[in-house]
């Protein structure tokens, strides 16, 4: 079973189509997708995501399930970062301030690899709830803090307190992590999806549901060419110890999620959703927010270790497993 | 004809928005932008690094070229607020003189 679904998840699709993308990229082939579709492909994913899951929330109570489930989310995105930190810095001997932003990567979550995740449960014949998109946008941004507030050391010792975000310049700040646009999107499609329900969803199925997997092998296959360009420019900057880090930290993360499931008691697949998003590393809302507000941090060490390692293990090798503990940890 | 100075600053885009309030908060009288397609940069390590636009839609990794004309006695106190924004930022920047026909346009 275990070796079955490890194998159908490597052999789907959309894993086939990012390890193009990523061969291609590391082969230095000229294939891109051009710049407006793509951003397009991830706008029309974050809306259909958003809109399932919010169709879904319609047809069932939000109960204290839910709020314990987002309870626990907040507190892993909030909490995640302060362990990866420590982690980065014990191993890797990166210096406070990257080892901060990059911390903050790890509280965060990625969109694909959650979706990436639903597709090889759908798979495997495990039911989800929908309001799991919920759960995924109430992650996204407290890690962002997090980050903040490990750096502040970092920027105490290189005198740079306060220079990524001057008086007014705060306000901005809270705005554009607030209101990102995978947060924006996220949730917008989510409420739209609760509001109109099934009936709302019908008329735009066509558009949105029957694409879908055509769609998300399209993205992916940007993805693998993304990630395999941050790798082949990125991986200079990163020693044994940071790369080590993109792989062992998603399984830490994923232990940790694994336990507040068992105390929650929910099914095998949110178990697996919630371990996903714990595991997975973010490349959108975190690196735009940390472009602003820690501007010191280097781009090249944090997306190549999300972007360039993290998200190909879990997109590959991950998924099956933190499939396997969510199921392995509700038959406890 | 009339000399003018012409800035030119390629910043990354989170910052756009700093810069953009910078020179309108010195006075200047117009600036453009354009969209920076790839580039390359040597780098303080010495290991060269390309970089091309993403697709990311925060569009946090992607470069923006601001062009802006201004006035001979504008040019330094700009010069010296953009110093700071691209001492935390990825960017560059340049002056040059130009001649302008439009003398009241700058």
């Amino acid at each position: 079973m275990s070796l079955d679904l490890a194998l159908s998840t490597l052999l789907s699709p959309i894993v086939l189509f990012f390890v193009l993308g990523l061969i291609a990229a590391l082969l230095r082939s000229q294939m891109t997708v051009p710049e407006a579709f793509a951003k397009g492909l991830a706008l029309y994913l974050m809306m259909a995501i958003g809109l399932k899951g919010g169709v879904e929330m319609s047809k069932a109570v939000l109960g204290p399930d839910f709020i314990f489930l987002a309870l626990i989310a907040l507190i892993l995105s909030f909490g995640l970062p302060f362990l990866a930190y420590l982690a980065l810095r014990l191993t890797s001997g990166m210096d406070r301030i990257n080892a901060a932003a990059t911390a903050g990567h790890y509280g965060s979550i990625s969109i694909v690899t959650y979706v990436a995740a639903t597709q090889a449960l759908q798979l495997a014949g495990i039911s989800t709830s929908g309001y799991m998109v919920a759960i995924a946008a109430v992650m996204e941004v407290p890690a962002i803090m997090s980050a903040l507030m490990l750096a502040r050391k970092g920027l105490k010792e290189k005198g740079a307190i306060g220079e990524g975000a001057i008086g007014s310049e705060r306000g901005e700040l809270v705005r554009e992590v607030m209101l990102n646009a995978s947060v924006v999107v996220l949730v917008g499609a989510l409420l739209i999806g609760w509001i109109t329900g099934e009936a709302g969803m019908e008329k735009i199925s066509p558009f949105f549901v029957d694409p879908f997997q055509g769609v998300l092998c399209l993205f992916l296959l940007d993805m693998g060419l993304s990630a395999g360009r941050g790798l082949r420019q990125g991986w200079r900057d990163l020693n044994v110890g940071a790369l080590g880090f993109g792989v062992y930290m998603p399984l830490i993360s994923a232990m940790i999620a694994c336990g507040f499931c068992y105390v929650l008691n929910i099914s095998a697949g949110n178990a697996a959703l919630l371990i996903t998003l714990a595991a997975s590393a973010s490349y959108i809302a975190v690196p735009a927010a940390m472009r602003l507000a820690l501007p010191q941090a280097q781009p090249s060490i944090y997306l190549t270790l999300s972007l360039g390692v993290t998200f190909p293990f879990n997109l590959t090798l991950g998924i099956p497993l933190y499939i396997l503990l969510g199921q392995w940890i509700t038959g406890l | 004809m009339f000399d003018k100075k012409r800035l030119e600053l390629i910043i990354e885009k989170p910052a756009f928005k700093r810069a953009c309030r910078i020179l309108e908060g010195c006075g200047v009288t117009g600036y453009s932008a354009l969209p920076c397609m790839a580039g390359f940069s040597l780098g303080e390590s010495g290991n060269g690094r390309r970089w091309q636009r993403g697709t990311d839609i925060s569009a946090s990794g992607d470069m923006v070229l601001i062009i802006s004309i201004m006035d001979v006695a504008l040019i330094d106190a700009v010069t010296q607020k953009l110093e700071v924004l691209i001492g935390m930022h990825i960017g560059v920047l340049s002056v040059s003189d130009v001649q302008v026909i439009r003398k009241d346009k700058f």
